[in-house]
């Protein structure tokens, strides 16, 4: 009889047990997720800025009046050599299409 | 499986689970973190541990600096054109916007088992993670007779930006028209490769104004020069003329202060007027001292994708001190690009996530070859997980064409942006 009861209380605790696991589990993919992305944003930030705020009047051209759609169309085009420049075309050369995706998502204008 | 075995074994599952579930982020909260050296690589990393935490990691930096002196630039302050205050920010912003608790003072010795460290007030501090970022030591016992010669105050090293970048501009504005300004290269790696190169252009556009008889000696202990190489030879050649004479494979063992004579390995003596002899370099004293410095007994080993000590657990080592990988430089935007992928990896290990997998670096370099023109130097490493290092990416980066006040302008740029991303 009891061990009847305890086997119930197992599964039903082992069930509330990987529910609670797997959406932590999850919550915590998402964090770790947009830890990566803002790692990789912050390659940019040297140059441009914290979150892409960079210093007004500082010398370098501020990026932070670009939606991400404006910003990813630059990039690319830096990358592919259709916009020239400086820095610029060498370094979007070390960026893969989907980082560049990420970097513009996490640095235009929101 | 009998009834109690299966009881037992669900229990401990339970058990696991509450432990996945919960302290992950607790831990985070209630780790000691312990920053120390406030250069390009430390003040990023603590200021990036707190972002990246979301305010919520305790951080700790310790530098006995009053305030942040940028060594990239001061050769402008060598050779005249700007001043040290134009190079200097302070710590201030760290503990005000970032709730950074900042300590002045030096580390004395790091304790690894017990995980403390000392502090030369004497203090002892206990940490979960350290951060140590310390740049380079020179090491002046490479080259007879330097130690002396630089404490009787006759050759400056000036290659920490501070009080002796100034004192070397005064050695140079009183030489006489006519006399020698002689700087020696050691073997790379050295802390700021095109750096020595700079400075000669940036002594040799002071003197062409200043005291045009006057000469520019380099001796660089490296085959050739070791950054920008074709470019900072046609500057010699154009723009300064007859002025700078570059001498490669000559490399510095002794010096004699009171005559000024430099001896060389395999040359014959050279005399000079204004000496800046720069000696081979290591890891940062702390990081050699705990024994972190396992290659060659020089610089430190890490683990690329964490920046973490492959001689000491739960030390991170950034910038200057460490073993580079392929074509990696020792910079100031370097070593604040090693703190961004070390803070976020540190989050993730206190949060119980995995670390980020791939890892992105730059680096960026800007070198003066006048008071207003400049050439660059760019590359992106990415992380190549089988291969456990980071590696440029084939087709990326490179230099100038040439010089360009439009890139001086971007220089500034540069500073003013990577300080405040560091300190501001």
């Amino acid at each position: 009889m009891l061990a009847k009861y305890l086997k119930r209380a197992i599964l039903a605790a082992l069930y509330i047990g990987f529910s609670h696991w797997s959406s932590t589990a999850l919550a915590q993919n998402a964090e770790a997720s947009n830890l990566y992305k803002r790692g990789l944003a912050a390659t940019c930030a040297n140059c441009h800025g914290t979150d892409g705020k960079g210093v007004v009047d500082g010398g370098m051209p501020l990026i932070n009046n670009l939606t991400s759609e404006q910003m990813l169309t630059q990039l690319k085009a830096f990358k592919s050599g259709a916009r020239e420049g400086t820095i610029m075309p060498q370094l979007a050369k070390g960026y893969s299409d989907e980082q560049l995706v990420t970097i513009a998502n996490q640095l235009g204008k929101k | 499986m009998d009834r109690r075995h299966f009881i037992s074994q669900s229990a401990a599952a339970l058990g696991l689970l509450a432990g996945f579930s919960g302290p992950a982020r607790a831990n985070l909260q209630k780790a000691e973190i312990l920053v120390i050296g406030g250069g390009y690589g430390g003040a990023t990393a603590a200021k990036y541990l707190r972002l990246f935490s979301n305010n919520t990691a305790k951080v700790t930096l310790i530098e006995p600096n009053p305030t942040f002196i940028s060594c990239p630039l001061s050769n402008l302050v060598v050779g005249g054109s700007r001043t040290l205050t134009e190079l200097t920010s302070s710590y201030d912003n760290l503990s005000k916007r970032h709730g950074i608790k900042i300590i002045k003072d030096s580390v004395a010795s790091i304790d690894a088992d017990k995980k403390t460290v000392k502090l030369a007030s004497g203090q002892t501090l206990r940490y979960d993670k350290v951060v140590v970022s310390p740049g380079v030591t020179l090491m002046m016992n490479t080259i007879e007779g330097l130690a002396q010669a630089n404490k009787d105050g006759v050759t400056l090293q000036a290659w920490k930006a501070g009080p002796e970048t100034v004192a070397l501009h005064k050695q140079i504005a009183s030489m006489r028209d006519g006399g020698t300004f002689a700087i020696s290269i050691p073997e790379a790696p050295y802390r700021c490769p095109p750096g020595p190169y700079e400075r000669a252009c940036q002594v040799a556009n002071y003197l062409k104004q200043n005291k045009p008889k006057s000469k520019v000696l380099i001796l660089d202990a490296n085959q050739d020069v070791t950054s920008k190489g074709a470019l900072f030879k046609k500057v010699w050649a154009e723009q300064y003329p007859g002025m700078i004479e570059y001498l490669p494979k000559h490399n510095v063992t002794a010096v004699d202060a009171k005559t000024k004579t430099i001896k060389l390995e395999i040359q014959d003596d050279v005399k000079a007027d204004v000496l800046n002899l720069l000696p081979a370099m290591s890891a940062g004293e702390i990081a050699v001292k705990t024994g972190l410095a396992n290659s060659n007994g020089r610089w430190v080993n890490v683990n690329f994708i964490n920046f973490e000590s492959t001689a000491q657990k739960d030390v991170y080592v950034l910038g200057d001190s460490i073993q580079v990988a392929n074509a990696m430089p020792k910079s100031g935007h370097m070593a604040n690009q090693h703190a961004k992928v070390a803070a976020a990896a540190i989050v993730a290990e206190l949060s119980g996530w995995d670390v980020n997998p791939a890892p992105v670096l730059t680096n960026t370099c800007y070198s003066f070859v006048n008071d207003r023109e400049v050439v660059h130097v760019a590359s992106v490493h990415q992380y190549i997980a089988a291969e456990k290092t980071f590696k440029p990416v084939p087709g990326s980066g490179g230099v100038s064409p040439a010089p360009s006040t439009l890139e001086g302008v971007y220089a500034w740029g540069w500073a003013h942006n990577i300080w405040a991303d560091s300190l501001g």
